[in-house]
C-alpha cells in the first residue's frame, strides 16, 4: 500500500456561462504521498486552480458544476459532501491558503480573531483558549510581537506578514494536507522566498503535505518533490520533479523551460515564448490541446487525444499504483513516432 | 483507453497556421456587445417597449384622441371608466310646484308617541339625472317629512345616507331631487316629523334616474344638430374610456397632456444636468489640481443643500405669472440643483481612465488631449454616464410629481401627472379612478426607467464581463 | 479620528454657511416684496413694518443682519403670524418630524437590512422574487401615493373592526405615529433592501469568504458572522443622504395624514410667501441634514475599523 494522503481520480469541472459550457477541468488525476509536496504547474486559465478548488468545495455552484471524479483523504471521499460533512475535513485535515492574502482575509475582523475562530469550531476552544493558541501560531510563522500583532486588522499587515498570518491560520488545526493556490504570486521576490522557506520549514516540523499550485518553475525546483504539469484542463505530464525538468516528455514542458530564465547555462541565450494562445475551453478541440502550439505537431495530433504514455516506473515494480511513474499525454511517446531530438522519448533516448 | 490505432501517416510532422490565437468567438465592439446583454435581459426589454409606448402615448396620442382636455364634461363628473353613454334628449328644467294637500293639516292636531312611516313613496314622472321627483301619503300626526339618499340598501334608520332635505308641513308629500344626479341606483327613504323630532320608523325606494342631457347643452357641445329640435330621442355622449375627474375632464386627454409635462421635465431636467456634468466634473478630473478641488468643492456644497426645499425655493424665486404653466422655473430648479451627483461621477471616471495603461500609452505614442478626450475618455466613460441619465429620469419624474402633489408644481390648469394625483387623492374613497390612473402611469414610467437602468448597468458593466 | 471629526465639522460649518447665503439669495429673487399680502397698507404703517423687517435697509446690510441673526440662532418674527418667533415654530414642530422622522429611518434601516439579507440568503428562489417584486413597487411608486393608500387600508380595517384600531389621521400618541412612519419608510427600505442585497452578493464572491469555507466554518457562521457585517457597511454610508430623503419625503406624509410637523409648516409657509419662516425652516434644516450627515459618517468610523485607525 502506498502513502497517499490524497488521491483525485478523473476530475472533471464545468462551468455554464452566457455563452455554453466550459469544460475547465478535463479529467486530472493525481495523488499526494504523505509529507511531500506536490507542485502543480501550469500558465492562468489551465485549471490548477479550479481543480483544488473543486476538492475544497470552493467552486460556486451554480454555474461551477463537478460532473464526474472523486478526491479520497486518507482513503475518505470529499467530493459530494454536504456543507456539515464536508466541514469535518476542510479546515482540520486539508488547509488551504490563497494567492491574494490582502483580500484573502476579513478586513473587519482582527487577525488574532479569525485564526481563533477556526480552533472554537472545529477543537471547542474557548475564546481565551483560542486566542492564546492564535499567537503562538503566529509565532510559529515568525511574527514579530505576536501577541499585539493578533490584535491588529488585515490592513494593517504587510502582504507578507497577511501570507504568514494566513499560514498560522491554516495551521490551527495541525491539517495533513496544506493546498497553497499561488501564495507567492502576489507578493515581492525577496519576501516570496521567504514564504516558500517558511513553508518548507513547517512542512518539516508538522510533517504535511503540500499541494503547491503555481506558474514559476523556479518554484517548482525549490520545493516540489512530484509534479504535475496541467495545460487546458488535463494533466500532460507527471513525474518526479528531477523527471520533469531532466527528461521532460511532453513538448509543453519543454516549452516552459525554455520560457524560464536559468543563471547556469545557456548564458546569453534569448528566452523563448511559447507562440500562440491555450485553445479556448468554451469547445475543446478533439485532439490535442497543445497542437497548434506545437512545434513537433503531427497529423494525428489535430484529431486524436494522446494516451497516457508511461515514460519510466521507479521503486516497487509490484506496485499498481501510478505514485511514483512518470508518464506524459503526447503522440511523440508512441512507438512509431518520429524522434526529437530535444524531447525525452521513452525507450529512445538515453538518460542523461 | 484510446481505442485508435495510429497509421504511419499519422506521424508525420505538419505545420499549424493557426497558432490558437484565432479567436473562436465573434469579435464585438464595446457598444454591440452591451446591445447583445440588453437584448437578452426580458425585463429591460420589455421596459424599453413600455417607454416607446409611452413616448408614443405623448406624442402621437393627441392626435388620435381629439378630446379637449380642458372641456367640462358636466354630465359626467367623476365618471368611472365605462363604455360610451346614452343620455336621453330633454327640454329645459320646468320648474315643479310640487304636491301640498288643502284637506290635510300641516301642524299635527295632537302629538303622537309614535309616528308611523309614511306610505306609497314613490317616483313622480320619470326620474332623469335632470331631477327625481318623489311623492308620498301623508301621515297622521307628521309636522313634515325627512328625505335621504343613499347609494345602497339602508340596513337601519342610522343608515339612510345624505340627508337631502326636509318637508315643513304634514300636508307637503313631495319633494324634488337635483342634487348631483347621476346614472346610478339609488335609495330614497323618508322619515316623519313631528316639526321637531324624527320618528323611529322610515321607507325606502330605489330609483335610478335615466341619463339625460338637455337639448341646449347637447346642441352646444355639438351632440345633436344645430336645427334639431327633437326631444325624448336617445343620443350617444362623448366617450370617456377611462372616466373623467371632479370637474367632468376627460381623464384620457388630461393623462395625455399631463404625460407631456411629467415626461418633459422627467426627461429634459437629467439631460441638461447630466450634460453639465460631464463638461463640470470632466474639466475637474482631466484637468485635475487646483481647478478640481475649487470645482469638487463648490459641487459639495450643492450637494448640502437641502434638495426639496430648495426646489420649491428657487421655484418661487423665478416666480410664475399669470398664465404660467410653471414648467419652465421648475426645469431650471432641477437642472441647478441635479448637476453635483453627475460631476462628481463623472470626475471619478475621468480620473480612473486616465490612470489607466492604455492613456498612457496613447501618451508615449504622442496622443494628443483632443485625441485622448474624444477617443478614449468620453467612449469610455459614455456607459456610466448613459445608466446615470436612465436612473436621473424616474428620480426627477418622482421629483416633479412630488412637487405637483403638495402644490408646489405646476400650477392649475396646466395638468400633470403629480397635480391629477393632488386633485385624485381628495375624491380617493368615492371615485378612487381619479388616483389610481395617474398613479399607476407614475409608477409605469418610473418602474420602466429603473428596470432599464438595471439592464443597461449590467450589459455596460466591464466587471462582469471580465468575470465571464 | 478626532482631527477627522474636527475637519468634519469645520467643513459643515461653512456648508451651512454656503446654505444660508444660497437661501437669501433665492428669496431675494422672489418678486413682488414680502409685505404684498396686505393689502392697502397706509404708507406709514408700510413703512413701520419695513423698519420692523429690517427691510428698509440696502441688500449688503440685510445680509449682514441676517448672518448675525443666524449666528445667534435668532430667525427673526413670522411675517403671517406676526407675534409668532420663527425659533418658537421650529420648536414646536419640527421635533414632530424628527420622531416621524426617526422612527422611519429606523424602520428602513432594520427591513432594508434584514429583507436584503433574505434575498442573498434565498437568491433566485421564491422569498427572494417575493421580496424584489415588492422592492420594485417600493421603488416606483411614489410616497404619496402610498400615504393614500396606507390612510385608505386604515379607513378600511377601522370600519371593518368597528371600532379605531389606528387613527386614519393627526399626532398625539405612538399609535398616530405607526402608520405614516411606515409609509415614510417604505421607499427608503425598499431601496436599502437592493443594496443591501447586491452587497451582500458582492461579498460572497470575495476572497475572504472561500477563505472561511476553506477553514471549515458552517454556512451560517459565514454568513453571521463574515458577510453580513461587511455587508452591512455600505449600507450604512448611504443612511446618511437618505435622512435627507426622508425628510422631504416627510411634506407629503405630514399633509396626508394631517401631522403638525415642520414640513407641513413649511408647505404652509411657501404658499403664504412667510419670509422668514421659510428663510428660517430652510437653514435650520440644511443645518440639520448637514450635521446628520457627519454623524452617520463619524458613527461608520466606528464600524469599520478601516477609518477609525486611520
Amino acid at each position: 500500500m502506498s502513502d497517499d494522503i490524497l488521491q483525485v481520480e478523473n476530475l472533471k469541472v464545468e462551468f455554464s456561462t452566457y455563452g455554453g459550457t466550459v469544460k475547465a477541468v478535463r479529467g486530472v488525476s493525481f495523488s499526494v504521498e504523505r509529507s511531500k509536496t506536490l507542485a502543480i504547474v501550469g500558465e492562468s486559465g489551465c485549471g490548477k486552480s479550479v481543480s483544488v478548488q473543486s476538492i475544497m468545495g470552493l467552486i460556486p455552484m451554480p454555474p461551477g458544476r463537478i460532473t464526474s471524479g472523486s478526491a479520497k483523504i486518507n482513503g475518505h471521499e470529499i467530493i459530494g459532501l454536504s456543507a456539515k460533512e464536508a466541514n469535518k475535513y476542510r479546515g482540520v485535515e486539508i488547509a488551504m491558503i490563497f494567492q491574494d492574502p490582502m483580500s484573502s482575509l476579513n478586513p473587519t475582523m482582527t487577525i488574532g480573531d479569525q485564526i481563533s475562530e477556526t480552533l472554537m469550531v472545529h477543537k471547542g476552544f474557548s475564546y481565551k483558549e483560542a486566542s492564546k493558541q492564535a499567537v503562538e501560531l503566529l509565532e510559529k510563522t515568525h511574527i514579530p510581537e505576536a501577541a499585539k500583532r493578533a490584535k491588529q486588522y488585515p490592513f494593517e499587515f504587510s502582504g507578507g506578514m497577511l501570507q504568514r498570518a494566513m499560514i498560522a491560520q491554516s495551521l490551527a488545526c495541525n491539517p495533513t494536507i496544506l493546498i497553497a493556490d499561488e501564495p507567492t504570486t502576489a507578493l515581492d521576490v525577496t519576501i516570496q522566498a521567504q514564504i516558500l522557506e517558511l513553508m518548507s520549514e513547517l512542512q518539516q516540523s508538522e510533517g504535511m503535505s503540500i499541494v503547491l499550485i503555481t506558474h514559476d518553475l523556479a518554484v517548482v525546483a525549490k520545493m516540489a518533490d512530484r509534479v504535475a504539469v496541467m495545460y487546458a484542463g488535463q494533466v500532460i505530464e507527471m513525474g518526479n520533479v528531477d523527471e520533469i525538468f531532466y527528461q521532460s516528455s511532453h513538448p509543453y514542458t519543454l516549452g516552459l523551460k525554455e520560457a524560464m530564465p536559468s543563471n547556469q547555462k545557456d548564458k546569453g541565450k534569448k528566452l523563448t515564448p511559447i507562440a500562440g494562445s491555450p485553445p479556448d475551453l468554451f469547445s475543446p478541440p478533439s485532439g490535442c490541446a497543445y497542437y497548434a502550439r506545437c512545434p513537433y505537431a503531427m497529423a494525428i495530433c489535430e484529431t486524436q487525444m494522446p494516451d497516457e504514455f508511461l515514460i519510466a516506473t521507479d521503486g516497487d515494480k509490484n506496485n499498481n499504483q501510478k505514485d511514483s511513474d512518470h508518464y506524459s499525454r503526447c503522440w511523440l511517446q508512441h512507438p512509431d513516432s518520429p524522434q526529437v531530438d530535444s524531447l525525452y522519448q521513452s525507450g529512445r533516448t538515453n538518460v542523461s | 483507453m484510446n481505442s485508435y490505432s495510429p497509421s504511419e501517416e499519422d506521424f508525420k510532422f505538419v505545420t499549424v497556421l493557426d497558432k490558437g490565437d484565432q479567436l473562436t468567438r465573434p469579435s464585438l465592439s464595446y457598444w454591440q456587445d452591451a446591445w447583445l446583454r440588453l437584448k437578452k435581459n426580458t425585463r429591460a426589454i420589455i421596459s424599453l417597449y413600455i417607454i416607446i409606448g409611452l413616448a408614443l402615448f405623448t406624442l402621437v396620442g393627441p392626435y388620435l384622441w381629439r378630446t379637449d382636455p380642458a372641456l367640462q364634461d358636466l354630465n359626467q363628473i367623476s365618471q368611472t371608466p365605462s363604455f360610451p353613454k346614452k343620455a336621453v334628449v330633454v327640454g329645459p328644467y320646468k320648474r315643479w310646484a310640487g304636491i301640498v294637500l288643502n284637506d290635510f293639516p300641516a301642524e299635527p292636531e295632537e302629538y303622537l308617541d309614535f309616528i308611523p312611516a309614511p306610505k306609497n313613496l314613490k317616483v313622480v314622472d320619470a326620474a332623469t339625472t335632470q331631477q327625481v321627483r318623489l311623492s308620498w301619503d301623508p301621515v297622521v300626526g307628521a309636522g313634515g317629512y325627512n328625505i335621504y339618499r343613499n347609494q345602497r340598501e339602508p340596513e337601519s334608520i342610522n343608515d339612510l345616507g345624505l340627508p337631502l332635505g326636509s318637508t315643513l308641513g304634514g300636508n307637503e308629500v313631495s319633494y324634488e331631487d337635483r342634487l348631483n344626479l347621476e346614472s346610478r341606483q339609488y335609495y330614497y327613504s323618508l322619515v316623519s316629523t313631528d316639526g321637531l323630532d324624527e320618528s323611529d320608523a322610515y321607507i325606502s325606494i330605489e330609483v335610478t334616474p335615466q341619463l339625460t342631457i338637455e337639448l341646449a347643452t347637447a346642441k352646444s357641445r355639438g351632440l345633436v344638430d344645430e336645427s334639431s329640435n327633437e326631444i325624448n330621442v336617445e343620443i350617444s355622449l362623448e366617450f370617456h374610456p377611462m372616466g373623467t375627474d371632479y370637474l367632468g375632464r376627460d381623464m384620457l386627454a388630461r393623462l395625455m397632456q399631463g404625460a407631456r409635462v411629467s415626461l418633459f421635465i422627467g426627461i429634459f431636467a437629467p439631460f441638461l444636468y447630466v450634460l453639465f456634468g460631464i463638461f463640470y466634473g470632466g474639466s475637474a478630473g482631466y484637468f485635475g489640481g487646483k481647478l478640481d478641488a475649487f470645482l469638487m468643492r463648490f459641487a459639495d456644497f450643492v450637494v448640502a443643500l437641502p434638495f426639496l426645499l430648495f426646489i420649491i425655493l428657487f421655484k418661487i424665486g423665478f416666480g410664475i405669472g399669470p398664465g404660467e404653466s410653471g414648467v419652465l422655473p421648475m426645469l431650471i430648479a432641477l437642472v441647478l440643483l441635479g448637476w453635483p451627483a453627475t460631476a462628481r461621477l463623472v470626475r471619478g471616471q475621468v480620473l480612473q481612465i486616465r490612470e489607466e495603461g492604455y492613456i498612457e500609452a496613447a501618451k508615449l505614442l504622442g496622443a494628443k488631449n483632443h485625441y485622448l478626450i474624444t477617443r478614449h475618455i468620453i467612449p469610455n466613460a459614455m456607459g456610466v454616464i448613459l445608466v446615470t441619465l436612465t436612473f436621473a429620469v424616474p428620480a426627477d419624474i418622482f421629483t416633479e410629481a412630488l412637487l405637483s402633489f403638495i402644490g408646489m408644481g405646476v400650477a392649475p390648469p396646466t395638468p400633470s401627472w403629480g397635480s391629477m394625483c393632488n386633485e385624485g387623492v381628495k375624491t380617493m374613497l368615492s371615485h378612487p379612478h381619479e388616483l389610481i390612473f395617474p398613479a399607476l402611469f407614475i409608477s409605469i414610467t418610473v418602474l420602466a426607467f429603473n428596470l432599464l437602468g438595471d439592464g443597461l448597468t449590467e450589459a455596460l458593466d466591464s466587471r462582469m464581463r471580465s468575470r465571464e | 479620528m478626532l482631527k477627522y471629526t474636527l475637519k468634519r465639522l469645520l467643513a459643515g460649518i461653512i456648508t451651512v454657511w454656503f446654505i444660508a447665503t444660497a437661501t437669501f439669495i433665492a428669496m431675494h429673487q422672489v418678486p413682488g416684496d414680502p409685505l404684498m399680502n396686505d393689502k392697502a397698507v397706509p404708507p406709514e404703517i408700510r413703512k413701520n413694518l419695513e423698519k420692523k423687517y429690517g427691510l428698509d435697509k440696502s441688500v449688503p446690510e440685510q445680509y449682514v443682519i441676517f448672518l448675525g441673526n443666524m449666528l445667534k440662532g435668532d430667525f427673526g418674527i413670522s411675517f403671517t403670524q406676526q407675534n409668532r418667533k420663527v425659533n418658537d415654530i421650529i420648536r414646536d414642530h419640527f421635533p414632530v418630524s424628527a420622531t416621524l422622522g426617526i422612527m422611519a429611518i429606523f424602520i428602513a434601516a432594520v427591513g432594508g437590512v434584514l429583507w436584503g439579507a433574505l434575498t442573498a440568503l434565498y437568491r433566485n428562489r421564491l422569498p427572494d422574487i417575493i421580496i424584489m417584486f415588492l422592492v420594485i413597487l417600493g421603488i416606483s411608486v411614489p410616497s404619496f401615493v402610498f400615504a393614500a393608500l396606507g390612510q385608505l387600508l386604515l379607513v378600511n380595517i377601522n370600519s371593518f373592526f368597528g371600532y379605531s384600531i389606528l387613527p386614519v389621521a393627526g399626532w398625539g400618541t405612538f399609535s398616530h405615529m405607526i402608520m405614516p412612519s411606515l409609509v415614510l419608510g417604505l421607499g427608503t427600505m425598499a431601496l436599502l433592501t437592493r443594496l443591501m442585497r447586491s452587497s451582500m452578493l458582492e461579498i460572497v464572491n470575495e476572497d475572504y469568504i472561500k477563505t472561511a469555507k476553506a477553514k471549515g466554518l458552517s454556512p451560517t457562521r459565514i454568513f453571521f458572522r463574515h458577510q453580513l457585517r461587511n455587508a452591512i457597511l455600505p449600507v450604512i454610508t448611504i443612511l446618511g443622504p437618505q435622512i435627507a430623503a426622508i425628510t422631504t419625503g416627510g411634506f407629503v406624509v405630514e399633509l396626508v395624514f394631517a401631522i403638525p410637523g415642520l414640513g407641513r409648516y413649511f408647505v404652509q409657509a411657501v404658499q403664504q410667501l412667510d419670509y422668514t419662516v421659510i428663510m428660517g425652516t430652510t437653514v435650520f434644516y440644511g443645518a440639520f441634514l448637514v450635521f446628520m450627515v457627519i454623524v452617520v459618517d463619524i458613527l461608520y468610523g466606528f464600524i469599520d475599523p478601516r477609518v477609525r485607525l486611520k
